[in-house]
């Protein structure tokens, strides 16, 4: 638990109201994540007598701490959406557990009911995700209702809201889903998700679905608010642009599993895991003379069935090796809170590679991370 | 297309569009989606055309094949593709155009293909029916061109239906299905839009190698500025069915002309250094069944003055290959 303590964790909103315990508390994690596992099965052949599993989400484990924003970034089929169903309790997980402010979810300590109240999220589809027989006053003040606020304070309380996502109420409060734009929308599913004033905020690819223009709004609403509220928020995203720009630290997943997860400046300029190189140098160059020559990978992702013994990435890995087809690597050290599951990383692994900066190269222990 | 070409089409431009508009008529309203757009595109030249949704972009580009509805469809100006006049053809002209001469990579390869039919069969389809060739020369060609297309196992994947295939391979198969009666002129509407990243550039890297090997002129589509400047000679910004800027690439980037071409390069994350906010475009783009009569992005402009209001900007030049509808913008 000791390298956790040294995380840079850039704290907002307690400028003002720092006490004197609040260092405290930050060590305790917001949301701890333990061990997730998730597998679909899939539905083919006659009678859907097929065996084949897809693991979605295959033993996924992190903490994410008061105040930080920790994006999820991955390739479709990485299980990234998954994961925030499950952590949202919107499926069930078929094995491991979730613990909010240090108290097992659905447990009596924590029953569901109170979770997601301090849970909320915001989806893709703008649309979809409001009720088009709402108004936008009325989406907005429902779950304070449901949890007890009486109607006129509820109303009142969506009207503030309103105006702090930047759309004036007078104007927009009555107005049905369809009447609005996307970024519009956005908002209100914003302003919705914080009505409860949650703790933390899960944004499941929040921006995708906008317009350039407007996902600039819509990410610079978003950090406003961080502050302002203090929440924490859990970004979901194939965008690593948006992702860079929004978290603390940065996780990523790979076929179920997580591959590297650290800082965003050690991510970004110091990638530990072949697949984080790979995506990050697959990013268009914006520099029209350095234009990319060769693309950095081959092949598409494979499918999630082919999931075996050994290292998930090892099929499109350039320093594969036959140790790869056989160790599933775990998450190992390379640098102050910045893990990588790749043999590479691991001087003891038998690698031919090995990545010599690595300090203190033993693997992780079960729950420290 | 055996006959002999009318004219010497290796100088003339491949694409030569003057004063398009379309317009389509729904339920009440009638929707302004291209209002006067000039465009040429030289042999062997790769433009993208970069906008927002509902900028106009694609619309503009499907009218090149007349692939927009023509019942509900209203065009002016005219059109000319590699010497032919589209919006005079008749249809059977178009057909035989369709394919051999100007061919089209949609975003979503899965809709774009016929589910019913294997990969193979749909290539060796289109081979057979633009150079009446036999099937087994048909079928020969097809494993060719996915072979040039990079799809490995290409005899396999032919015997595919396309649910079969993934998301990069498709959109392969997509590309060899176009290139298949060797097009001398490429439109993409989106090709990578609906890849992963890491499949995103390996379609980029290919598009532009297939584009420099095989001479072809290339209208990309996209709303990606990172797609435009890997692989674009020139681009042209849509806006409200408007091209307000022409631009050599490098010279777009380092220096945009036009205030909407400034916001977007601007709202790029990769523009704001760390913990800076981003550049925001304030407001929303305008509708299109009642734009005004001045600058349709005058609502949202920093810069916006008196005469920006009363007449749409005409395009200004301040040097040669560029051009902006601003008022700001010195003419040369």
């Amino acid at each position: 638990m000791s390298e956790q303590l040294t995380l840079p964790i850039r704290r907002y909103g307690q400028a003002t109201n720092a006490r004197i315990g609040e260092i405290e508390k930050a060590v305790q994690p917001l949301l701890s994540v333990r061990n997730l596992v998730r597998h679909f099965r899939l539905k083919r052949g006659m009678f859907n007598l097929s065996r084949q599993v897809i693991p979605a989400v295959d033993g996924v484990s992190f903490d994410l701490f008061d105040g930080e924003t920790l994006g999820v970034v991955g390739e479709s089929g990485c299980g990234k959406s998954t994961l925030s169903r499950l952590i949202m309790a919107l499926i069930e997980p078929q094995a491991g557990e979730i613990a909010f402010d240090g108290k097992l979810v659905g447990s009596r300590d924590m029953p569901l009911k109170e979770f997601r109240r301090q849970v909320q999220i915001v989806f893709q589809d703008s649309y979809s995700s409001l009720n088009p027989r709402l108004t936008v006053e009325q989406s907005i003040a429902f779950a304070p209702r449901v949890h007890g606020t009486d109607r006129r304070e509820a109303i009142a309380a969506a009207w503030d809201l309103l105006d702090r996502v930047g759309l004036r109420p007078d104007q927009f409060a009555r107005r049905y889903p369809h009447q609005l734009s996307g970024g519009q929308r956005q908002r209100i599913n914003i302003a919705r998700a914080l009505a409860l004033r949650p703790k933390l905020i899960i944004l499941d690819e929040p921006v995708s679905a906008l317009d350039k223009s407007v996902e600039a709004q819509v990410l610079n609403l978003l950090k406003d608010l961080r502050a302002e509220f203090g929440v924490s928020y859990l970004l979901v995203s194939h965008d690593l642009n948006v992702v860079r720009y929004m978290s603390d630290r940065i996780l990523v997943m790979y076929l179920g599993r997580v591959s590297e997860i650290g800082p965003v400046q050690a991510i970004y300029s110091d990638p530990a895991h072949p697949y984080t190189s790979a995506l990050l140098a697959s990013r268009p160059s914006l520099d029209p003379m350095a234009r990319h020559t060769e693309p950095p990978l081959i092949g598409d992702p494979p499918g999630l069935d082919a999931a075996d013994a050994g290292c998930r990435f090892r099929t499109r890995c350039r320093s594969a090796e036959p140790l790869c087809h056989q160790i599933v690597p775990k998450l190992t050290a390379v640098s102050d809170g910045h893990w990588s599951a790749c043999l590479m990383a691991d001087r003891n692994s038998g690698h031919s590679k090995t990545i010599m900066r690595t300090r203190s190269a033993a693997p992780m222990e079960e729950g420290s991370r | 297309m055996t006959q002999p070409r009318k004219t010497n089409l290796e100088t003339e431009m491949l694409v030569n569009v003057r004063d398009l508009a379309v317009t389509f008529a729904t339920g009440g309203s009638t929707i302004n989606a291209v209002n006067g757009v000039d465009l040429d595109l030289a042999p062997r030249e790769t433009l993208c055309i970069l906008g927002e949704s509902g900028s106009g972009k694609s619309v503009l580009l499907r009218s090149l094949m007349r692939l927009n509805p023509a019942r509900r469809t209203h065009v002016t100006g005219s059109i000319v593709v590699c010497g032919h006049d589209i919006q005079r053809a008749p249809e059977r002209e178009l057909a035989d155009l369709r394919g051999s001469v100007v061919a089209m990579v949609f975003q979503e390869p899965l809709t774009a293909f016929d589910p019913v039919f294997t990969i193979g069969r749909q290539i060796s389809e289109t081979i057979m029916r633009h150079e009446g060739v036999s099937r087994g020369d048909a079928d020969r060609r097809a494993v060719e061109l996915l072979e040039l297309v990079q799809v490995p196992m290409a005899r396999q994947r032919l015997a595919m239906y396309p649910f079969e295939l993934s998301g990069g391979l498709r959109q392969r198969a997509m590309i060899a299905m176009a290139l298949s009666c060797r097009p001398r002129l490429l439109l993409a509407d989106e090709p990578t839009t609906a890849l992963d990243a890491t499949v995103q550039i390996q379609i980029i890297v290919l598009l532009r190698r297939l584009q420099q090997e095989l001479g072809m002129g290339l209208i990309l589509v996209t709303h990606d500025i990172g797609v435009a400047t890997e692989t674009a000679d020139r681009v042209a910004v849509m806006y409200a069915g408007r091209i307000v800027e022409q631009s050599p690439i490098a010279e777009f980037v380092a220096n945009p002309l036009h205030p909407y071409s400034r916001g977007l390069l601007g709202a790029t994350i990769e523009a704001a250094k760390d913990g800076n906010r981003l550049k925001t475009i304030m407001g929303a783009p305008p509708d299109l069944s009642r734009l005004p009569p001045g600058c349709a992005f005058l609502p949202r402009c920093e810069r916006a003055v008196a005469e920006c209001r009363s007449v749409m900007p005409s395009l200004r030049s301040p040097s040669v290959g560029r051009a902006a509808r601003c008022v700001h913008v010195e003419r040369e």
